[in-house]
């Protein structure tokens, strides 16, 4: 059974922080498809955090197809999230090398890197969010 | 609530019966022997023409020492007005815990009255059970000296120890329901419980209904000796009615005395006290006696208990209208 | 069946000739989780002593899932309270505190209780007095909970608890939301606690409204902008709530109606403890007035944050 951590200071809301820490899990294959998910009473005992926020959670996962949830019973994964292919991986993580390379020639430190990074990676979530 | 009632006053509740439990075994101790020393006393008594000066002498020599329970037993009614009607709501107000006891699912009117019912209710029987055990117990003390109405002697006796009680205990509620500190209001209890006893006792009492007056001569015993009446005054007038002394003595001086009634003082450095009072008598000096028919104590038992116990019961009222609509 | 939680229209509560709260309106739907937040003074135990017929309003009115509070057992079954500080009968027993809950609820779900408790490791035959005081906190929460209310009032519950205490009694108040669908009003100095547990936000000032609204909407209506020194009002941000102008910056917490555009601003979101400050306009520093206009907000369902 996982059990959920919530990071109360990171930029990311709880809910996705959920979402993230299944699909995580089912990455590493902690959970696999067939198992249940813990009941929303569950994670709350365990993480004082607004049930809504994990029923959120577990709506948005529905939605990806990751899992269902049968009434009075609970929610069960389906499959494994689909992960990137290794081409587009790899075709990213040039990218990324590329953008380094600018920002530190253009005189950036790490920390400013980071920190553009960081309101980049808020804003693009909260759009996302928002249209969710 | 029944339960709840007798949990948060369980400590008062013991306290109460140990003290009943220890005012019974002194009683069953103390009570035979008393009894007995009384019968002898009495078969004496009802032979008529007999002097039983000194039998009656030596039975109030051995159980005068019996008068230390006067006091002990006259504070009971104050003690559960001070013990269990102050605290009542005192207490629960002065933790806060009426917050919690409020929010359930009961209302603040009956929550309040039937905690007090319950308190209420047990007073009484406490009290019920005290007074009829005193009464009991002093029944050959009070045959021997022929007085119910004396000081310790009504307060302890018949039914008024109850409506005392009650009164006590609806006080120190509806004072615990104002002040909302404890010992503020137990202070307040005893005071005012102490102020009102007495004021009923010294002023209103003698005054339940017109008292009778009786006149009698110098010389003689009252006419109504043996009554059990209750003499309010006895006062000495001369023979043309003048007002002499306020208490059935009087002082005289040997030289008038002389004057009056010669041959008494003659020869003689102290007047034998029974000529001397042959003479005034001769003169025409009377008693007038100032009194309550003996005959009217159980009606007197019924008024004095009446005033404390719609006392009691419009202080309940208070109690109840100030939890309801002044205590948050 | 959409009766609110609680609705508040112009509630007022004098003492002598100081108003505690004054002109209070408010409408809290249920099934969630209310953070009722302002400093000291600010009219919080008022009000909930208001909601749960300890007190009797001045003037207006309110009332709880559609009832007048107090007025009779079954709306006094249907709302639970823990006051502040938690008040029980120090010398009872943990099982004598459920006796009592079970001697006055005609709906009381024992076995609830029990559970609950054991599941805490906490011995019912143990003084309540000797407890300590998160043990106190969740024996308060269990009797509240265990005579099933709809609607559930906390005043100050997290004060005088460690912070592992608070973190258990937010989970087990969580636990009984996920369960039991309660609604849940709880008042407390500490913001970034509620943050995570709660969905709607009230704020009190000076016994007034400041803020009543869903706290996702507020999160996405407000920003917090900063740039060189203003003079003056500001222009295309918005409402200001509160501002602060030093020698060469002003910032503002602001609510939006639609994107920032001037560049010379730096915009970015707060979090709940910045709109709180900001409407309770006690930020430290400030060498501007506070904006005077504290008023309820209630976001508009077509506001969109930028």
């Amino acid at each position: 059974m996982i059990v959920f951590r919530i990071d109360g200071r990171s930029a990311i809301p709880p809910y996705l922080q959920i979402v993230q820490q299944v699909k995580h899990a089912l990455r590493l294959g902690m959970i696999e498809p067939g198992d249940q998910l813990p009941t929303i009473k569950q994670v709350v005992a365990d993480v004082a955090i607004n049930p809504n926020t994990v029923l959120k959670a577990y709506r948005d996962l529905e939605r990806d197809g990751l899992v269902e949830g049968r009434a009075g019973v609970g929610t069960f994964v389906l499959k494994r999230p689909d992960g990137p292919p290794p081409p587009l991986l790899a075709q990213l993580r040039r990218s990324l090398d590329r953008w380094l390379r600018s920002a530190f020639d253009a005189g950036l430190d790490p920390e400013s890197i980071e920190s553009l990074f960081e309101s980049g990676l808020r804003d693009s979530l909260s759009e996302e969010e928002d249209t969710a | 609530m029944i339960w709840l009632t007798w949990r948060q006053h369980r400590a008062q509740a013991l306290a109460t019966l140990i003290g009943l439990g220890a005012i019974g075994v002194f009683s069953l101790i103390t009570g035979p022997r008393i009894a007995a020393a009384f019968r002898e006393l009495h078969t004496c008594l009802v032979v008529p023409g007999q002097d039983c000066g000194l039998l009656h002498e030596s039975f109030d020599r051995r159980f005068n020492g019996l008068q230390f329970v006067i006091p002990l037993y006259m504070v009971v009614p104050l003690l559960m007005g001070v013990f269990l009607g102050a605290p009542l709501i005192a207490r629960e107000v002065e933790q806060g815990t009426h917050r919690l006891a409020w929010t359930q699912s009961v209302t603040r009117g009956r929550w309040a009255l039937t905690k007090i019912g319950l308190v209420a209710a047990f007073t009484v029987a406490a009290t019920a059970l005290f007074a009829w055990m005193v009464t009991i117990w002093s029944a050959p003390l009070v045959a021997a000296s022929g007085d119910r109405f004396g000081f310790g002697v009504f307060d302890l006796r018949g039914i008024v120890p109850i409506a005392y009680a009650l009164f006590a205990v609806a006080l120190g509620t509806a004072l615990g329901a104002s002040i909302r500190k404890t010992l503020p209001a137990m202070a307040a209890t005893l005071g005012a419980f102490a102020a009102v006893r007495v004021a009923v006792e010294l002023l209103l009492r003698p005054r339940y209904l017109p008292s009778q007056t009786i006149s009698y001569s110098f010389l003689q015993q009252s006419p109504r000796f043996g009554l059990g009446d209750w003499v309010l005054s006895s006062r000495v007038f001369d023979p043309t009615g003048r007002f002499v002394s306020p208490d059935g003595s009087i002082t005289v001086s040997p030289s008038a005395l002389a004057h009056v009634c010669p041959g008494v003082t003659r020869g003689v450095a102290f007047p034998d006290k029974d000529q001397v009072g042959r003479c005034l008598g001769q003169l025409g000096v009377r008693f007038v006696d100032t009194y309550q028919p003996g005959g009217r104590y159980w009606l007197f038992q019924g008024i004095e208990s009446a005033i404390f116990l719609s006392a009691a019961a419009g202080l309940i009222v208070l109690a109840v209208w100030l939890i309801r609509r002044r205590i948050s | 069946m959409n009766t609110l939680a609680l609705e508040a229209t112009s509630l007022g509560r004098r003492y002598g000739k100081t108003w505690a709260l004054q002109d209070c309106s408010l409408s809290l739907p249920t099934a969630r989780v209310v953070a009722l937040v302002g400093p000291n003074g600010a009219g919080k135990t008022t009000l909930l002593h208001l909601a749960t017929g300890l007190l009797q309003p001045t003037s207006g009115s309110i009332h709880v899932l559609g009832e007048r509070p107090g007025a009779d057992p079954e709306i006094l079954g249907r709302v639970g309270f823990v006051a502040q500080e938690m008040p029980l009968y120090r010398s009872f027993t943990v099982a004598e505190m459920l006796r009592f809950g079970g001697e006055l609820n005609p709906t009381w779900d024992r076995s609830l209780a029990v559970d609950r408790l054991e599941s805490l490791s906490i011995p019912f035959s143990q003084k309540v007095g000797t407890l300590s005081g998160g043990q106190r906190g969740q024996v308060s929460l269990a009797i509240a909970l265990a005579k099933r209310p709809e609607l559930l009032l906390l005043d100050e519950p997290l004060a005088s608890l460690d912070p592992l205490a608070r973190r258990d009694f937010l989970a087990a108040l969580m636990e009984s939301v996920a369960e039991h669908r309660v609604s849940i009003v709880l008042s407390s100095h500490l913001v970034s606690d509620l943050e995570r547990v709660c969905d709607h936000l009230v704020v009190l000032r000076n016994g007034r409204v400041a803020v009543d609204g869903d706290i996702g909407g507020l999160v996405r209506s407000h920003r917090l902008v900063s740039g060189p020194r203003h003079t003056g009002a500001l222009a295309g941000v918005g409402e200001v709530i509160d501002r602060t102008d030093t020698d060469r910056q002003t910032v503002a917490l602001v609510r939006t109606v639609g994107p920032i555009l001037d560049p010379a601003w730096t915009v970015r979101e707060v979090d709940l403890e910045e709109i709180v400050l900001g409407y309770l306009g006690g930020r430290e520093g400030s060498n501007a007035p506070a904006d005077p206009t504290l008023r309820a907000v209630r976001p508009a369902p077509s506001e969109v944050g930028s």
